[in-house]
């Protein structure tokens, strides 16, 4: 099971410092903290779901983006609903199914200005172990510093992983 | 009874409809679907990997599908992991199968037992077409799924992104009938004969003519609009997400494609 989180990886790489991309962690702790926020610019927009007059955004690594979308010609922005580490999500009956890092995470959204955790699975997703749509050296993750929420820039020291060649 | 009888009774039920969707949601609801309150209609792009169909959730992991049976409650209760190559990307229903596009290729699961799918078949791709995104619609027999260059994904690296079409009449045996090359593409939707695909590479949403799937034809009307990445198209509108908004679109005639509103940030 280990094995596929490092399939697209090589951690064998001898060490390399200059430019690559690195993770951007949250604790743990932090990770769990969802909740809804003002609306608030798309970061790294993602796949989207329509329902009824309301439009749900994904924002990777960041949360969902909803506007009421009743007059298209004027969608209005209502909240952002914060779920660190989110990479997928779906709709149903009221519900709000989304990832959380390595867990499965049910919001009750009846009152999409307070949305409720109302249900919690841990440990069933594994995480994305290397920067997505990128080819080169990175920083390898290391899950003792808690959630991914995200990649950046950096200048690496002694990075030790690759996007296989 | 009469046809205006019926229009006029479906026109007060959605009315009252309307009235208690008010009363939850504090009016956030402009218009409520017939079918009932606690069923709103839910339209999801094709870059989706989560999907809910008759009380179960699919859920993609990198390498398996898992399946939850979602309760009365909402609460969902994990009751099968069926494993898969590594790289599931996309999933979707269509008329009672499940499809995943991944990095290797097109699967379709049966899930006659809802809470426990079964692989029907795996479509494997040509090695030069292996790579991301992989989104995948189902129109009548045939699937129409976009492969989006990436420079290197699991050691695989493309050397070009398309459009695949696949005769899907037997889902245990798919046959893959057409390639059509995009720069790169990403989520898509139809309408009717008309395929939208977001062209990422080129900036514009693509349309092409799907009147016979074995001989898509690429229309000469093209949607601008920076790094599309997903769409969903409802009725007559269409919604395309992008890195950083969305932005709706009139395509009541695809002669005349009008944008309409985009969210403000």
């Amino acid at each position: 099971m280990l094995g596929s989180l490092f399939s697209c990886t090589k951690t064998d790489f001898s060490f390399y410092s200059g430019p690559g991309q690195r993770p951007v962690y949250v604790d743990l702790a932090s990770a769990r903290m969802i909740g809804n926020e003002p609306p608030r610019p798309v970061i790294r927009g993602g796949t989207i779901v329509l329902q009824d007059s309301l439009l749900f955004q994904l924002d990777y690594g960041q949360g969902i983006h909803v506007s009421d979308v009743s007059d298209p010609a004027n969608p209005l922005a209502l909240t952002f609903i914060h779920i660190p580490a989110i990479t997928a999500f779906t709709l149903d009956g009221g519900f709000l199914y989304a990832d959380n890092w390595r867990d499965l995470v049910t919001l009750d959204i009846t009152d999409l200005l307070q949305v409720v955790v109302l249900s919690r699975q841990e440990n069933v997703f594994e995480p994305l172990m290397f920067p997505p749509q990128y080819s080169g050296i990175f920083e390898c993750v290391d899950l003792s510093k808690g959630a991914v929420v995200g990649w950046e820039d950096a200048d690496l020291i002694d990075a030790r992983c690759q996007t296989d060649q | 009874m009469q046809p205006e009888t019926m229009m006029n009774t479906s026109a007060s039920t959605r009315m009252i409809l309307f009235l208690l969707f008010g009363l939850f949601t504090g009016g956030l609801f402009s218009c409520a679907k017939e079918s009932s309150l606690v069923q709103p209609d839910v339209k999801s792009g094709s870059l989706a990997r989560f999907v809910v169909h008759q009380g179960y959730l699919y859920s993609l992991n990198h390498h398996e599908v898992i399946t939850f049976a979602v309760q009365a409650d909402g609460v969902p209760l994990l009751v099968d992991r069926l494993p898969l190559d590594y790289g599931l990307e996309t999933i979707i229903v269509y008329e009672g199968l499940v499809y995943v596009g991944a990095r290797t290729g097109l699967y379709i699961l049966d899930i006659a037992q809802p809470g426990k799918p079964v692989m029907l078949s795996r479509t494997e791709r040509s090695q030069s077409l292996l790579g991301g995104c992989d989104p995948v619609v189902v129109r009548d027999s045939f699937a129409f799924s976009t492969v989006k260059i990436i420079n290197t994904i699991c050691g695989q690296t493309n050397v070009r992104s398309a459009l695949l079409v696949y005769q899907v009449a037997d889902p245990t045996a798919p046959e893959e009938v057409g390639q059509y090359d995009l720069d790169e593409p990403n989520g898509l939707g139809y309408k009717g004969d008309v395929l939208f695909v977001c062209d990422e590479g080129s900036d514009r949403v693509v349309l092409l003519d799907i009147a016979d799937p074995r001989f898509v034809k690429l229309l000469d009307i093209e949607v601008p609009i920076e790094d599309p990445i997903d769409l969903i198209i409802h009725g007559e509108r269409m919604v395309v997400a992008t890195r950083t908004a969305f932005q709706f679109y009139d395509i009541q005639d695809i002669q005349d494609i009008r944008p309409l509103g985009t969210i403000s940030k």
